[in-house]
């Protein structure tokens, strides 16, 4: 599903480039569950952002689904995003103006579905996730928990193919964080592709695979 | 309050930005303000600064007809004279002939300058600043002539002009008797020098209680009360001439002549001053705008500044030391603007005067200027200052500190403002495009005769004796096609309108409904000289056939509005006169291009013609064709300069009060404009960086960035409407209030309101755009990073 060749991506600081992602080849296959981790600074936000089409490496080559991203022209690279992907942050990143209903919705909007279809789609969110009751209640009367599940609800609205998290439980009590991965593993048992970005050993264990990042270079284990 | 400035300072310094809208927006209202009051206090000054000013007095003549009342500054020679001899409360009276031009010589040095026959008082009446002479005795003998200090210089050069002799090229001689001031440029007098009233001279336009020729003015005695004296001279003019029934003669102060000079149905009716009200209040709404820009900027700031006033507060700052330093901020910015306003204003004031037409100028040397001016920037200061101080510095430090504000309310203070805001605007764009309209509507009204190539020249002098020759041999020498005589000039208004009409099958109505506008004519070549289109019958041809000394002319109103049929050979009469009419013109606008057009009357007559009329040869250019007449007339004219006017540029002359105000608003209303979007653009910045996580939310989600200008343009945009929808009604009662001073006017269609609207909707979209589409563009995880 992912094939990362030879990607780089570095800043210029004073004259010198300084290397966030180093050489990084990568093979993901549909219905895997990967776990990113490393120490601060090592690239993993970076590389799920490269992954999650936010951002572009300076140099390399990257196939999903088979096809060129980064030759793509940005109206397609959207599409495709639109369509195949879910993001699931650390801070939630709710709007605080807008409802947990309204808050599901919004990708849909910008998928240009019908009202009808939203709705359908919402409701059965909002069911899966058991929030039905709160779906007339703003951002702030949730706890950090409870957001994240609509957050999760959000990324799943469009039912992508493949669902980036980064920290998805850095916010959250460890009771909390355990609601949140094993709903994460229930996902990937459904069909769902999880790449995740962890810090913690015990999350990364929900996953299949590892992947360890040092100074932006893939460390093998 | 030094620790103050520092703060406010730095803080400035700090938000570029912010401070560059601010200081640009508010210096640009400042110099509107200032060139606005200027000009105001300009107009203010117009012939309201004589030292004696309270008892001088201009004399106006009232008459009454056809219920009619017509109310005039021209008044009968006699008046003046009479009203000194046997009037104990006037001081002074004097007469002032109307300005005239002349060539002036002494020696080599010949100087064309204007200026007033006038008597002897005129000069004690408004005590002029003598240089030379006395004013006692300015303009005792007739060939006494007094200088103004500039004419004098070029004359004389630096030395004295007192006892020197100068000629006019008339051939008279006069010595310099005194030497007086400039005038200043905010009075309506016009001269550069001043002769004595030759009533001989001028003989011709009539000395008797019948004709108005001259201004006169007046100064009555101190503590003279000018009601009691205007019931004494109530009926000056009936006691004089018996056969002037309807007319009066009134003291109206010399000082209110030239803001309140209109009259409507014999009581001041504005004038001037109206255009002043307008243009006032044009200042003053863009002042606003500015003020508004400066309480929504800095409350828009609260948001980003909360955290420091949350810290200022718990180190223990009270609310008043905050308020304090919010003001010293505003005034502070308030004063560099106007600093960069008077600026501008220097470098843009000859610009602002060519648009005008004006003399304008700032008295820097009057320490009340700056006074006045320092008091009004802080005035400005503390109105812009004084909301956004209290609403800052009542921010909960605890809540401050630790969430960001929320928008919930329907519609919050600062999207009021912007909504009055462009309300302002909407106005002005609207009020400028009607005020356009008009004046391009009436300027493409169908004159009804060829004003190109068509000369008045005033009969004066031998001209009238030699009229025969001189237009035998203008036509001869194919310098002109066609020549007449009239009464008044062509495009004037004032050519008396009077009743006792009567005709076949006349009904009361009728009678009383028609008011003829009377145009005298010597009845040769009227119809071709002008240019007009005959519909029925013939020219008065009075200069050859000596029966048609009662043959009239009338318009096709005049048919109209008498209910005549088959009017060709009818007869009517005029008072005991009876006459025939001989011919139909088609209606042509003798008088304002506003208005509707009256009948007309044009009846022929040997004497009072007074101007000569010359339809030239267009296969010449206007020039040469010039030269030639001038030729001609000096021939048999010799004393007299060669006096002319273009009948196109007189008519042309009609719209320059109604040009000059159009010129006004459209500068101000830009002004509006761009300061009101200034505005909209620092709010625009300062509420999409607070909503940039949000944005970066939804592209994240996948919205395009057309999505995300949508997003944010649509809130302004509905402040916009809003604003339209306010602004376009009173735009439209106001303006149409304006129109009704027209009769011929435009009506305000829909689209005309709808094509301001989409202007401002237009121009709040680019404004708002430059901000929106940069922070749609902006990559999300920047905004979004959690460390």
């Amino acid at each position: 599903m992912i094939k990362l060749e030879n990607i780089f991506k570095w800043y210029q600081v004073s004259g010198a480039r300084s290397f966030v992602l180093k050489d990084i080849n990568l093979h993901i296959e549909q219905g895997d569950f990967v776990s990113i981790m490393g120490p601060s600074g090592s690239g993993k936000s970076t590389l799920l952002n490269v992954i999650g089409l936010l951002d572009e490496p300076n140099e390399g080559k990257y196939y999903f689904m088979d096809e060129d991203v980064l030759a793509l022209k940005a109206k397609k690279r959207a599409a495709l995003f639109q369509s195949h992907m879910g993001y699931v942050f650390q801070s939630y990143h709710l709007i605080d103006e807008l409802t947990v209903y309204e808050n599901i919705e919004t990708p849909l909007i910008y998928k240009n579905l019908s009202s009808k279809e939203r709705k359908a789609i919402v409701a059965d969110m909002l069911d899966r996730f058991g929030i039905v009751g709160k779906k007339e209640l703003f951002p702030s009367q949730l706890s950090g928990g409870q957001q994240q599940v609509v957050g999760i609800a959000r990324a799943l609205a469009g039912s992508p193919k493949l669902l980036l998290a980064d920290e998805p439980t850095g916010n959250l009590n460890s009771k909390q964080g355990e609601d949140i991965m094993s709903l994460f593993k229930q996902l990937n048992e459904e069909g769902v592709t999880i790449i995740q970005v962890t810090h913690s050993e015990k999350n990364a264990a929900y996953g299949h695979r590892i992947i360890n990042l040092l100074d932006g270079q893939l460390k093998d284990i | 309050m030094n620790n103050h400035l520092k703060i406010a300072y730095r803080s400035l310094l700090k938000n570029k930005g912010y401070t560059a809208i601010n200081i640009i927006g508010l210096s640009t209202a400042i110099v509107a303000v200032l060139f606005i009051g200027i000009w105001i206090q300009n107009q203010f000054l117009y012939d309201n600064f004589y030292p004696n000013k309270t008892s001088i007095y201009k004399l106006y003549n009232r008459s009454e007809n056809q219920g009619q009342i017509y109310v005039g500054d021209i008044t009968m020679a006699p008046a003046a004279a009479i009203l000194k001899s046997e009037y104990p409360e006037v001081e002074y009276s004097a007469r002032l002939y109307w300005t005239t031009e002349n060539l002036i010589t002494t020696g080599d040095t010949k100087v064309k300058s204007n200026g007033n026959e006038v008597d002897p008082d005129f000069i004690k009446i408004f005590s002029f600043p003598v240089i030379e002479g006395s004013s006692e005795s300015m303009l005792n003998s007739p060939n006494n002539i007094v200088l103004t200090e500039q004419l004098a210089k070029s004359l004389f050069g630096n030395t004295p002009a007192l006892n020197k002799v100068v000629q006019f090229d008339s051939g008279e001689s006069y010595k310099v008797s005194g030497v007086l001031e400039d005038l200043p440029s905010y009075t309506d007098f016009n001269f550069k020098y001043l002769v004595p009233l030759n009533e001989n001279k001028t003989k011709d336009y009539g000395s008797n209680w019948n004709t108005n020729t001259y201004y006169t003015f007046l100064r009555l005695k101190t503590g003279s009360d000018v009601e009691q004296f205007n019931n004494k001279i109530s009926s000056l003019v009936h006691d004089n001439a018996a056969d002037l029934k309807g007319t009066s003669v009134f003291l109206y102060p010399q000082s209110k002549t030239h803001l309140y000079s209109k009259f409507r149905d014999g009581i001041p009716n504005g004038g001037k001053i109206d255009q002043i009200r307008l243009v006032g209040v044009i200042g003053l709404l863009i002042l606003v705008i500015a003020c508004i820009n400066f309480v929504n900027l800095s409350t828009a700031r609260a948001q980003k500044r909360s955290k420091e006033i949350g810290v200022r507060k718990i180190v223990g700052a009270t609310k008043l030391v905050l308020v304090k330093q919010f003001l010293t901020e505003s005034i502070l910015l308030t004063i560099i603007s106007g600093t960069t306003a008077l600026l501008i204003a220097l470098g843009a004031l000859p610009v602002f005067n060519r648009v005008l037409g004006q003399a304008l100028f700032i008295e820097w040397s009057n320490p009340i200027v700056w006074a006045i001016l320092i008091v009004f920037l802080l005035l400005t200061g503390l109105l812009a200052g004084i909301y956004p101080a209290f609403v800052l510095s009542t921010i909960q430090p605890i809540k401050s500190l630790k969430v960001s504000l929320k928008r919930n309310r329907l519609l919050n203070f600062r999207e009021v403002l912007v909504v009055l805001q462009f309300s302002i605007a909407v106005i002005l764009i609207i009020a400028t495009m009607v005020i356009r309209q008009q004046i391009t509507f009436a300027g493409e009204r169908e004159v009804g005769y060829h004003a190109d190539q068509l000369i008045e020249i005033p009969i004066e002098g031998n001209i009238e004796q030699h009229y025969q020759a001189i237009k035998t041999e203008l036509i001869n020498n194919r310098t002109a096609s066609h020549i007449t005589r009239t009464g008044w000039t062509v495009t004037a208004d004032n050519a008396s309108s009077s009743g006792n009409f009567s005709w076949e099958k006349a009904t009361p109505e009728q009678q009383k409904n028609t008011v003829f506008t009377i145009l005298r004519v010597s009845g040769d070549d009227f119809v071709h000289t002008l240019g007009l289109t005959l519909l029925e019958g013939r020219d008065i041809n009075y200069e050859t056939l000596l029966a048609d000394s009662t043959a009239v002319l009338l318009n096709e109103t005049a048919i109209k509005t008498m209910g005549l049929q088959n009017p060709i050979g009818k007869y009517f009469k005029w008072g005991d006169a009876t006459f025939t009419i001989v011919g139909i013109v088609k209606d042509y606008i003798s008088g304002s291009p506003y208005q509707t057009i009256r009948p007309l009357l044009i009846h022929p007559s040997k004497r009072y013609l007074q101007n000569m009329l010359i339809r030239t040869n267009e296969q010449f250019d206007a020039k040469q064709n010039l030269a030639h007449i001038e030729t001609v007339i000096k021939k048999f004219n010799p004393n007299y300069p060669f006096n002319y006017q273009f009948v196109n540029e007189q008519f042309a002359r009609k719209f320059k009060q109604q040009e000059q105000i159009g010129n006004l608003t459209f500068v101000f209303s830009l002004l509006a404009i761009i300061i009101s979007c200034l505005g909209l653009f620092g709010l625009a910045a300062y509420i999409t960086e607070t909503r940039t996580k949000e944005i970066g939310i939804r592209k994240v989600l996948g919205a395009s960035i057309n999505n995300i200008n949508i997003l944010l343009s649509k809130d302004f945009i509905k402040l916009v409407i809003i604003a339209i929808l306010i602004g376009a009604p009173i735009a439209w009662w106001s303006m149409n209030q304006w129109l009704n001073d027209f009769a011929y006017r435009i009506h305000i269609g829909w689209w005309l309101i709808a094509s301001a609207g989409i202007m401002a909707v237009i121009v709040a979209l680019v404004t708002v755009n430059v901000q929106s589409l940069r922070a749609a563009r902006t990559n999300p995880i920047k905004s979004l990073r959690d460390e």
